[in-house]
């Protein structure tokens, strides 16, 4: 019996609604009494038409097919971030390819298709633990290094995001997510000697009270602690403007001519919204072209500026709903490739709303990363429906396969 | 009934939590401090303000101001705050002197930028400003700025101007820094050394409230000191710029041009008829550039780098040293005798005397400027040689003057002949007509000033350059401490070095009217015949030394009749003048 999930498929078409709403007035400009629009909304309605179109291919499309395809198009995509370095820079870093259509990120393309390969290669059955960790780590890695080097902190992190969450859905023992948590957590930790002996100790009792062989044990410590003198060392050897790169991420405040004056503009304009807002292209923080990415990154700002804390409220909640019907859905997939990629993509639109609104309201640090289905752009909008796609398909075929 | 938590439950527990986080911070931010973040809103508190750099200023070599910024109160625009746009336009034009179309046009242009000041108007009196302001109530729009704008000491076309940025030049330059209310250098100097002249921007984040508290988002790094322009400092004598200015003849086109033949710096830089820089700062006004577009005389031309024209017999030299340097000729040989003309083929080339000069050697043909010697050596030569040795001299090349936009003269080759005439026919009568700097030859002043400057160095060739240094880091530039030579010999050089004595200082000599007793004077005549009109270019080019100075320099008077009655004088003038304020 097939079964299409309407209820999913009609929030999607909601929020891009909503998102053509947004465009629409956050590319507004007033003076007098007259608006002047730029013409991203039509632009963006073109894209919808452009994504239906691929996701309707996507779901008619045999399973065969896209089993046989994943891989080459994987390396397809490294060879891309390979590219894209050696491309000449747009805004201070390589991320982008630039056609005369759209400006094109692989990186968008790295990371839906690094979630299939590595549900593709883990879910292969009778594969000890230390296979599973060194194929998800291997498939991993490669973009993460290449995106890096871009420079982009901010998409390198949902990386990590996404190999975490297939993880632990996996058969994998969940004390090995210790091995992925435990590095990064003494990274941070580790500049500061006493935060860190606690830590550490703790760590021992964790590991002692999960039974775990000596050997693991010794490992695992051994590492953090190697990592604690290293990470040290390694910070020394980054020039200045790396260092200021990395704590400006961190904190954006140190940058009040840059990402930290953003923030306090977007802060501005959704605090100033209040309640109810201002009113349908009434925002007045936009015209004053504070904040240059107001219809991509920081479209939320615009939307909290306007329609205020029940628009803002509205928004999360349709979010909220449709990211937990997909939650309860995927659950009951069969076939272990297909849901570790829906968890996957759930992991990585998730972490993306989270982080641009974060962005928005100042609590986690700026980054390019657009709101999915709402912000303007092409490329961004074609991978995120196309996750989606993915995920309605298996949902759609789950019972053949049960 | 009591439900086990499973795995399965986790994501949308994990998914709750996040949107629940995010929900809080936004009702914070929304509902509880909404009030502090409205009044920012409102007030415009919070916002990076730009910090201008002053603009460098030019002086002359001892130090006295050429180019300085002067306070000046200026009418800004802002664009979302206009309540009428045709009666705000009509008041700024009724006051300030700008047709309303023109007024229009900027608030149309700057339609998306509303909430940033646009500049209107420049240089409004005092009083003009207190007058009008009383009625700024009705336009909430306008407001006046105390900025500084640039004033020119006087009419000259080295220092070029600066003007308001056009929306292209902005499209390209806003990476830079450039606001859309920059001045920008335009021509001369001022966009030679813009990017030394103009600086680098600051910037500064305004965040206190209204009643001055500090609301602390930032707490370091809060300004970032602009840097001012270097100032320049140009060998330009500004007394014998102005006395040069004043002596040269009224209703005359033309220019002058003095240097410092050791250095190349250049002293004195007049071309004429001039035009007051003054009048394009803040934006010139249509009339005034109607009138000076329209004006036959072309007051807007550089006739030093931009004007080029047939030399006449200050070219002679140069055919002169070509001659002696291939051994054609020596100091003693006579070539065909000049009974006033000469006949090539079925051509008959003309002496300017009618008499004839008789059968001279290459001094007295220089001395008194005789066609009929030159007609002769040039038939030795082919016309490829000739051109070489031209550009060999830096004619029919930039001399590469730190100006933009110098032209490069002309000097025609046997190509260029076959692509304009078809074939190559009657090339004896061109090469012949060339000998003498007349024909498809084209000059411009500074060139020939150069190269008779070079003859005065013995032979080094010096590039001519107005700046001498900048005073920020006291750096001389490189490029011009390069010396060329000139492709002549010790020998050739005396020669000709002595030809031109014998012109300005023996009787008959065609330059006697710039001698002057107690200086050496050296120079050539020449009047060009030209299609400009009926009377020729009068040049006169030399140089002059004393135990005081040593100059070069070159007078040319546009249709101005002959050199040595119209050039020489005011050459001899220059000299004079400037023997006397090396005091």
């Amino acid at each position: 019996m097939k079964k299409f999930e309407w209820l999913i498929f009609g929030l999607l078409i909601l929020l891009m609604f909503i998102g053509i709403i947004s465009i629409y007035t956050a590319s507004s400009t007033k003076i007098e009494d007259d608006f002047l629009f730029a013409n991203y909304f039509i632009k963006q309605f073109i894209w919808i038409i452009i994504s239906m179109i691929i996701l309707l291919l996507l779901l008619k499309a045999p399973n065969a097919m896209i089993d046989i395809s994943i891989i080459p198009i994987y390396i397809i995509t490294i060879l891309l971030l390979i590219l894209v370095l050696f491309l000449p820079e747009i805004k201070g870093s390589h991320r982008w390819i630039s056609l005369n259509l759209i400006n094109f990120q692989p990186s968008e393309l790295a990371k839906l298709f690094t979630i299939m390969v590595i549900s593709k290669l883990i879910s292969k059955p009778f594969l000890s633990n230390g296979q599973i960790l060194l194929r998800s780590f291997i498939v991993t890695l490669i973009p993460v290094a290449l995106i890096l080097l871009e420079p982009d902190l901010g998409t390198a992190s949902i990386f990590f995001v996404i190999l975490f969450s297939i993880l632990i859905v996996s058969d994998l023992p969940k004390f090995y997510l210790i091995l992925i948590i435990s590095p990064i957590l003494s990274i941070i930790f580790s500049f500061s000697f006493w935060i860190f002996i606690v830590y550490i100790l703790l760590l021992i009792y964790i590991l002692y009270r999960s039974n775990l062989d000596k050997v693991i044990m010794g490992f695992i410590v051994s590492v953090n602690t190697f990592i604690f003198f290293i990470t040290p060392i390694f910070w020394n050897g980054l020039k200045d403007y790396q260092q200021n790169r990395i704590l400006t991420f961190i904190n954006p405040m140190r940058d009040p001519f840059g990402a930290g004056y953003q923030i306090i503009q977007s802060k501005i304009a959704i605090g100033s919204g209040g309640i109810f807002g201002k009113g349908f292209l009434m925002g007045t923080q936009k015209n004053m072209n504070f904040l240059p990415e107001h219809h991509t990154d920081f479209i939320f700002s615009v939307i909290g500026e306007e329609f205020g804390f029940f628009g803002c409220a509205f928004i999360l909640l349709i979010y909220f709903l449709f990211l937990y019907k997909i939650a309860k859905s995927i659950i009951k997939i069969k076939r272990k490739e297909y849901r570790y990629v829906s968890v996957g993509i759930l992991a990585y639109i998730t972490f993306q709303i989270f982080i641009n609104i974060g962005m928005n309201i100042g609590i986690v640090p700026t980054t390019g990363i657009p709101l999915p289905f709402i912000s303007y752009g092409g490329s961004n909008l074609l991978i995120n429906v196309t996750a989606i796609g993915f995920i309605l398909k298996y949902l759609n075929e789950r019972s053949i396969f049960a | 009934m009591y439900k086990k938590i499973t795995i399965s439950d986790y994501p949308g527990y994990v998914i709750a939590f996040i949107f629940f986080i995010l929900l809080f911070f936004v009702f914070k931010l929304q509902v509880i401090e909404s009030g502090k973040f409205k009044n920012i809103a409102e007030k415009n508190i919070v916002r990076i303000q730009t910090i201008y750099p002053t603009r460098g200023e030019i002086y002359d070599r001892k130090y006295r101001p050429i180019a300085l910024n002067i306070p000046s109160y200026n009418l800004y625009i802002t664009p979302g705050k206009i309540v009428n746009k045709e009666k705000v336009s009509g008041f700024v034009s009724k006051h300030f002197d700008k047709e309303i179309d023109e007024i229009k046009k900027i608030i149309y242009e700057n339609r998306y930028r509303s909430y940033q000041d646009i500049l209107l108007i420049q240089n409004i009196p005092f009083e003009k400003m207190v007058k009008t302001s009383e009625q700024f109530n009705y336009y909430p729009s306008l407001l006046f700025k105390a900025e500084k704008v640039r004033g020119y000491y006087f009419a000259n076309h080295f220092t070029g101007y600066t003007g308001r940025i056009t929306e292209e030049e902005y499209r390209t330059l806003r990476e830079k820094g450039y606001s859309i209310n920059s001045n920008i250098g335009k021509t001369g100097l001022e966009k030679y050394y813009e990017n030394i002249l103009r600086g680098k921007n600051g910037q500064q984040v305004l965040q206190v409230d209204a009643s001055g508290n500090n609301l602390d988002f930032f707490k370091h790094n809060l300004q970032i000191a602009p840097q001012n322009g270097d100032d320049l400092i140009l060998t330009i004598d500004n007394d014998l710029q102005e006395y040069v200015s004043s002596i040269f003849p009224k209703n005359k086109k033309g220019s002058i041009v003095v240097m410092n033949i050791k250095t190349g710096g250049i002293l004195a830089y007049v071309s004429k008829p001039d035009f007051d820089p003054n009048l394009f700062t803040g934006g010139i006004s249509a009339k005034h550039w109607n009138e000076l577009i329209t004006n036959p005389n072309k007051p807007m031309l550089d006739r030093v780098i931009h004007g080029t024209y047939p030399p006449g017999s200050v070219y002679k030299p140069i055919m002169a040293s070509l001659g002696l340097q291939e051994g054609i000729i020596d100091s003693k040989t006579k070539l065909a005798k000049c009974d006033g003309g000469m006949w090539f083929g079925n051509r008959y080339f003309k002496c300017w005397l009618k008499t004839g000069h008789g059968s001279l050697a290459i001094e007295d043909a220089i001395k008194y400027s005789c066609d009929v010697y030159f007609y002769d050596l040039s038939t030795r030569f082919s016309l490829e040689q000739i051109n070489r040795y031209t550009k060999q001299n830096y004619l029919s090349t930039r001399t590469g003057i730190d100006l933009p936009g110098e032209r490069k003269g002309f000097f025609p080759s046997r190509k260029w002949y076959i692509d304009n005439y078809g074939k190559y026919v009657g090339i004896l009568g061109h090469k012949v007509n060339l000998a003498i700097g007349q024909g498809e030859i084209l000059v411009t002043p500074l060139q020939i000033c150069a190269y008779y400057s070079a003859i005065g160095n013995d032979g080094i060739w010096r590039r001519p350059h107005l700046l001498d240094k900048r005073i920020e880091a006291e750096q001389t530039f490189k490029n011009y401490v390069e010396q060329k030579h000139l492709p002549m010999s010790e020998e050739t050089l005396r020669l000709i070095q002595n030809s031109l004595y014998a012109t300005v200082n023996e009787k008959y000599g065609t330059g006697t009217a710039a001698s002057i007793g107690g200086i050496k004077v050296y120079g050539k005549t020449g009047s060009a015949e030209n299609h400009m009109g009926k009377i020729t270019h009068s040049w006169f080019s030399g140089y002059a030394k004393c135990d005081k100075f040593e100059i070069g320099f070159d007078v040319f008077v546009e249709n101005g009749g002959h050199g040595g009655s119209v050039s020489a004088p005011i050459a001899r003038k220059l000299i004079n003048y400037y023997y006397g304020i090396m005091e």
